[in-house]
């Protein structure tokens, strides 16, 4: 059973077509990135599903409703910006989204998840006095603190040091292993390969990616060569059958015509300088989203055009 | 419905529990009654330096008459009885012939001696104020000064300059002053309520005395309360509810429930504080107005009606400017909608003083939409007998 279908959605806001017939369907205990450019639709997708928007077409069905709002309930949503009553105590703003959702005392709930993110310390001080990555987490609670069968998180990660992206995964990672579906928006291509089951991108409003990492990576086949070499990026330069070389300082990664012979490339770079390292493999997900949204990918669009 | 009693919860007390709240409390009727309060603070501190009044008389039957009453006044009513303090100034009338040839010169050295302070005022009677024609200008009593719309000496001088003439009038005609004294004594009216039949005792009540105070004041009071509280329950709903926009807590509230829940939550919030505010209002005016023995004047049956009629003018009004704040997008939007939202505020106070004058269906039925706050007004004039009395009669 899908824990989220959409299907046909249309959204405009004005002459803007923010999703433009978009289906998609999230399969029940996965976890499912959201991937896309700024102003492409995620987070205008996840209100919808959230029911902050309604579609201008389209079917959304949530845990198996179709009605609007009707699993509301069962819906734990972190939006992208924080909606956190200031001027309340962090474990009272707790307690009141936690009761609003559930409708019974969740205190014991409240004070575990803040002992958790270590921030019971905190519990009695008021949300304007949180940094941002406290803030961050405070709001991470307030969604998960009823246990929801789906959670949505538009963003979750941003604005997080390694310590708190490290407690706020592993957290994620728990909802899944406990049965809930985890939706999150995200810009890290890294962590979206790392933690989700599948991905799903939209671009300008249309869904361009859908499924697991492998099956995506697949759909893009072995063009990829990452290498290692003594000397920088200038010995790359003009190589045949490279199509773009990009430079991550100690690697570099090359994308490959679909006509180039890898081994007849190796030669040609180890003429020029000394190899460390080669393998060729299937494209990174970052490399995946800059093909499609990238200034290339534009000028591509507009000779076409 | 339990959510939104917990949005109303968290709303009320997050209002109530700010210091704002309670420097509102006692604040609002201090600026609110600081007019009542300024008059009574001054009310005895009253110019009584002497004034002199120049009579310019040219019917030549008035300014003795003048001189002679001011004599009157100075010795019976200037001083406090009890005291002897003087509490009032004291009239002088200095008579000046008319200057027939040119009498706007007079007029102007008249009004040049005003402005240097040697007179207060002067006064200038038509030739033909005895017996007025058609000529305006002859019958006509002018009195100058530098604010002659209010001038305490001003109003002084209706009744002698009148009484003197109608004395004249009652001489020429060739009747003994003395046999007609009484044609010039004037009664007032007595303003009483209506008499009615007690069903407890089973006997005929007599109709109470009524008073400006009790007719104006009772209902004035508890409108300019009921405004008072529709500021403090409904109009933050405007600006809550585009801050709650705007920092995106809508997003987590509406995850959760619908917009309409959450609409209602807020105005039962708001209702929740105005309730609060007025109860206290409300018990403490009782308590001060009971200690001052002033009782009777407590409208005790129109208080729950008071109450009916906030609430619902609340309701309204947060439902309206709650719907204003959602369509805001930033502070300055809110303050540009401040004053729209508040004009079906403002328009029963606008029409208070009508309603209680002119109370009459017409009035009611004109403004249907802000009737809510309206109709409390004429309560006081109009429930005492619908519900609590039988008419006899």
């Amino acid at each position: 059973m899908n824990a989220v279908e959409l299907e046909n959605v249309t959204k405009t806001f004005g002459s803007v077509t923010a999703v433009d017939d978009l289906s998609l369907a999230v399969p029940e205990g996965c976890i499912y990135g959201f991937i896309g450019p700024n102003g492409s639709g995620k987070t205008t997708t996840l209100r919808m599903i959230m029911n902050i928007f309604y579609p201008d077409r389209g079917v959304i069905r949530v845990l198996g409703s179709d009605a609007v709002g009707s699993r509301i309930d069962h819906i734990g949503y972190l939006p992208e910006e924080r909606g956190l009553y200031k001027n309340m105590k962090v474990r009272d703003v707790l307690k009141f989204y936690g009761e609003l959702k559930s409708g019974r005392r969740v205190d014991d709930e409240v004070d575990r998840w803040l002992g958790r993110f270590d921030l019971t310390d905190w519990a009695n001080k008021k949300v304007e006095t949180l940094s941002k990555g406290m803030s961050q987490k405070a709001q991470f609670i307030a969604t998960v603190v009823t246990r929801p069968p789906l959670v949505i998180l538009d963003e979750p990660f941003t604005g997080l040091d390694p310590v708190n992206t490290d407690i706020l995964r592993e957290a994620v990672l728990e909802l899944r292993e406990n049965g809930a579906t985890v939706i999150f928006s995200t810009h890290d291509m890294s962590v979206a390969e790392r933690m989700c089951d599948f991905i799903f991108m939209i671009f300008k409003g249309r869904k361009v990616l859908d499924g697991t990492l492998s099956s995506i990576q697949d759909a893009y086949g072995h063009d990829t060569l990452r290498v290692r070499i003594e000397d920088g990026r200038e010995s790359l330069d003009n190589l045949a059958g490279v199509e773009n070389v990009r430079d991550f300082g100690r690697t570099q990664e090359l994308r490959m015509t679909s006509d180039c012979d890898p081994q007849k490339t190796l030669a040609e770079i180890m003429s020029r300088t000394r190899v460390r390292s080669f393998e060729i493999a299937k494209p990174s997900l970052h490399d995946i989203f800059v093909r499609i949204a990238g200034p290339e990918a534009e000028e591509r669009q507009d000779e076409h055009a | 419905m339990r959510r939104v009693l917990r949005i109303a919860r968290r709303e009320y007390k997050v209002a109530v529990r700010t210091k704002g709240f309670v420097i509102a409390l006692v604040v609002a009727p201090l600026l609110m009654g600081g007019s009542t309060i300024a008059i009574i603070l001054t009310k005895n501190r009253v110019d009584t330096r002497d004034k002199t009044l120049a009579v310019v008389d040219h019917s030549g039957v008035v300014a003795n008459a003048l001189v002679e009453a001011a004599e009157r006044r100075n010795a019976e009513s200037i001083f406090d009885e009890e005291t002897g303090k003087k509490i009032r100034p004291a009239y002088h009338v200095e008579i000046v012939e008319p200057n027939t040839t040119d009498p706007r010169t007079q007029r102007l050295e008249l009004s040049n001696r005003v402005r240097r302070g040697e007179l207060h005022a002067f006064l200038e009677i038509g030739p033909e104020v005895l017996h007025p024609g058609e000529d305006q200008d002859a019958c006509r009593i002018a009195y100058h000064s530098k604010n002659p719309v209010m001038d305490d000496m001003r109003g002084w001088l209706g009744w002698p300059v009148n009484t003197q003439l109608r004395k004249r009038r009652v001489a020429e005609a060739g009747v003994d002053e003395s046999t007609v004294d009484d044609t010039l004594i004037w009664l007032n009216i007595q303003g009483l309520g209506l008499v009615s039949f007690d069903e407890g005792t089973g006997e005929v009540q007599d109709a109470r005395r009524s008073n400006e105070g009790e007719a104006v004041g009772v209902p004035a009071i508890m409108s300019m309360l009921m405004f008072m509280m529709l500021m403090m329950g409904a109009m933050p709903l405007l600006h809550a509810v585009m801050e709650e926009k705007n920092h995106r807590i809508a997003e987590m509230i509406l995850s959760t429930v619908k917009p309409f829940d959450f609409m209602l939550g807020k105005i039962i919030g708001g209702v929740g504080v105005s309730l609060t505010a007025s109860a206290v209002y409300v018990i403490g005016g009782i308590i001060v107005i009971r200690y001052m023995d002033l009782g009777e004047y407590i409208p005790y049956h129109v208080l729950p009606w008071f109450f009916v009629y906030m609430l619902a003018a609340i309701v309204m009004m947060g439902a309206i400017l709650a719907a204003l704040g959602s369509a805001c997008n930033d502070p300055k939007d809110a303050q540009s909608l401040t004053l729209p939202g508040m004009v079906p505020v403002m328009i029963p106070v606008f029409l208070l003083f009508p309603v209680i004058k002119h109370f009459s269906q017409r009035i009611q039925f004109s403004a249907p939409a802000f009737g809510l706050n309206v109709l409390p007004k004429s309560f006081r004039l109009s429930l005492p007998d619908c519900l609590r009395r039988r008419n006899v009669g």
